[in-house]
């Protein structure tokens, strides 16, 4: 089994590491510009469209060299970066010069280039297949190769995409919130757009060497789709969106050359791209379902907490309806409310919890006074309600109860404040029924 | 003195028409209101007049001189729904927009900038939502804070597109008083605004807007019964479709 430490100082495995820790930083935050803009699918076109360019220049220099060379890398982020970049401005230009919709032109130019570069390839595989295995190592990525004289170069690149990313915040930021304000204020749009693009296909040529052009668009959205559940802020969102992607990184080659090793299954070796991607996808994921605001599980919980607070106030009032002396038995008040016996002694259990409930001798119990002052609040609240709805916005008072049954659970302390204000106080709901007050009883 | 002076602009997109042959000058010092029906091209002249869109003929002279070079003393109000309400910004970032033309490209704002923001916010009494993000402020909140960025813009003609747009009573009234402000030291403001109800007691002077204009003056002579009739009518059916037809030929 190899340590986590040796994966970023081992002479064989530090090239792969780190090299793809690198290129899904990049990614990261290119990836988090596109979130911002929603042009989500802007990379996973360009990615594609850079297949041909990648195909192009191997068969060029297979007409040059007889075997690849250290110097294959270069020329082939050369073709990538011209195709990629070949493939953006087709799509501008099917976009508003011949008005086609958004998503038509980069499906279109999507399947076309890809269409063409798998073309060229069989066609290299006939003629050429030294080369043809090589670059058949960009479809998937093959971060495995790398060395470190690719480190340098991956670093390079991507201490350029890390600055251009500092300078352009702010107008990132201010460009992409409010496009019709930034150009009024005479903001140069199209150059900030330019840099994007040019960040854009930068991070592609540089990805596409560990993740594979076909996977790469997932490593530039899961990060930051990951990272925008967790923060609303803009800067945080790149830090957290790049430690994902790197992350992500590092787990995947972790991963790759650990699980065979984990389980005793040679079957289990699974190529280091794909893994880097499924690592980030369950991120994602995982954010999506457990983040803190906007997170599945979370929101369920909060729905099924305010399901049941619900609940516990119709009881409240059902009592308080009785009165204040009024005594109850359990039964009873599973009765009067048509509650199952199973959720009757929940709900009593969580009522004696709070201490709503008092007990008055064997079995018979009576509404607390906290238990009583939260009644007469929904009971308030409601009928304010009520009184906003027919007086202020003028409905018919048979059609308010309805809404207010609702209303009367989720109105703050604050918007209470608000309503008395606007309503000047009132005594009487309009079906003639006093409107207790927090403080004082009705009928005490 | 006429803050906006224009002539024969005409706008489209895609070929139709938006606005047809509009004509109409503006004093120094009003607040006037542009009415008009959904479609009829009301936020498209406050974009022409920004420069955001270009028209396909016409001049735009502002305060006095060619639009182009006087921008600066421009600021705007966009539409509150026409932007993004999720997006990860604060209060002071969105504000801080209005100093761009102090910044320029490449420049992060300083503690002057900030400075001038905070106090700009306190006049429209958001001061302490200064770090909030802007997902969790209230409707009313909202269009405050798009009018506390065009005042820092320290211009001189100001464009709203609907201010009143969705905002509560209240902080109706406290717009309305700013704008009133504005006026009383000296600028213009044209407001796009959608309640008849209330466009005479709010406005001194109206432009009525149909595609073409309607009509443009002091509000106790343009805004009666015929005019409104004319601008929210069908009169303008035939006018539509040759504006459509020789969108065509373009």
């Amino acid at each position: 089994m190899t340590s986590l430490v040796d994966f970023l100082t081992d002479s064989v495995l530090r090239g792969p590491t780190i090299g793809s820790m690198l290129m899904c930083i990049a990614t990261a935050l290119v990836g988090v510009i596109l979130l911002i803009r929603k042009e989500t699918l802007l990379g996973e076109a360009l990615s594609h469209a850079a297949y041909p360019g990648i195909v192009g220049s191997a068969l060029f220099a297979s007409l040059i060299f007889k075997t690849p060379g250290a110097d294959e890398g270069m020329s082939v982020i050369l073709g990538a970066f011209l195709s990629a970049s070949l493939g953006l401005f087709l799509i501008s230009f099917l976009q508003k010069k011949v008005s086609l919709h958004s998503d038509a032109a980069l499906c279109m130019i999507l399947s076309l280039f890809f269409g063409v570069g798998v073309l060229l390839a069989s066609r290299l595989q006939v003629t050429h297949a030294v080369w043809y295995k090589q670059i058949s190592l960009y479809l998937y990525g093959q971060a495995a190769t790398l060395v470190d004289r690719d480190m340098a170069i991956y670093a390079v690149l991507v201490l350029i995409t890390a600055l251009c990313v500092f300078f352009l915040y702010r107008f990132v930021q201010w460009i992409y919130f409010d496009r019709a304000f930034a150009k009024s204020v005479g903001a140069s749009v199209r150059k900030v757009e330019f840099l994007v693009h040019f960040l854009l296909i930068l991070s592609i040529v540089i990805g596409m060497r560990s993740v594979g052009v076909v996977l790469l668009s997932g490593m530039l959205i899961a990060p930051a789709v990951a990272a925008r559940r967790w923060t609303s802020r803009l800067s945080m969102l790149f830090f957290l969106a790049a430690l994902i992607g790197g992350g992500s990184a590092f787990l995947g080659n972790y991963l790759s050359v650990n699980l065979p090793l984990l389980f005793h299954r040679e079957s289990l070796a699974l190529p280091t791209g794909p893994m880097i991607v499924l690592v980030g996808a369950a991120i994602s994921l995982f954010s999506l379902f457990f983040s803190l605001e906007s997170g599945l599980i979370f929101r369920a919980y909060r729905m099924r907490a305010f399901k049941n607070r619900c609940l516990l106030e119709n009881v409240l009032k059902r009592l308080w309806k009785e009165g204040e002396k009024r005594e109850f038995s359990f039964s009873e008040i599973v009765h009067f409310n048509q509650l199952s016996s199973l959720s009757g002694s929940l709900l009593f259990f969580k009522m004696r919890c709070q201490g709503w409930l008092q007990r008055k001798g064997k079995g018979r119990y009576r509404l607390s006074s906290d238990g009583w002052r939260r009644a007469s609040r929904t009971v308030r609240l409601h009928r304010l309600w009520e009184v906003y709805l027919v007086d202020y916005l003028g409905q018919h008072a048979d059609r308010v109860h309805r809404s207010a049954e609702e209303i009367e659970h989720l109105l703050s302390y604050e918007l209470e404040r608000e309503l008395t204000r606007l309503l000047k106080d009132p005594k009487k709901d309009p079906h003639k029924q006093p409107i207790p007050n927090d403080h004082e009883s009705l009928l005490g | 003195m006429h803050a906006l002076e224009i002539e024969q602009l005409t706008v489209s997109f895609d070929k139709t028409p938006v606005l047809w042959d509009i004509n109409f000058s503006l004093p120094t010092g009003r607040l006037c209101a542009v009415v008009g029906p959904n479609g009829a091209g009301k936020s498209t002249l406050l974009q022409a007049i920004l420069g955001i869109v270009k028209p396909l003929s016409g001049t735009i002279r502002l305060l006095g001189e060619e639009a182009r070079k006087v921008q600066a003393r421009v600021a705007y109000v966009p539409q509150r729904s026409s932007v993004d309400w999720n997006f990860p910004i604060s209060v002071l970032d969105v504000v801080l927009m209005g100093r761009y033309r102090k910044l320029g490209l490449f420049k992060w704002p300083k503690a002057s900038d900030r400075d001038a923001a905070r106090s700009i916010l306190k006049k429209v009494g958001m001061l302490e939502y200064e770090s909030r993000q802007i997902s969790q402020l209230s409707g009313g909140q909202k269009q405050r804070l798009f009018i506390a960025r065009a005042l820092l813009q320290q211009a001189d003609l100001f464009l709203l597109d609907e201010p009143f747009a969705g905002v509560d009573m209240a902080t109706e009234k406290e717009i309305l008083e700013l704008l009133g402000k504005l006026k009383q030291e000296g600028k213009t403001l044209l407001v796009v605004h959608h309640d008849l109800s209330t466009v005479q007691n709010y406005f001194d002077w109206a432009l009525l807007l149909n595609t073409a204009l309607v009509a443009s003056g002091p509000m106790e002579e343009v805004f009666h019964q015929a005019n409104i009739f004319r601008a929210f009518g069908k009169r303008h059916a035939l006018l539509e479709e040759v504006a459509r037809l020789s969108g065509d030929v373009l």
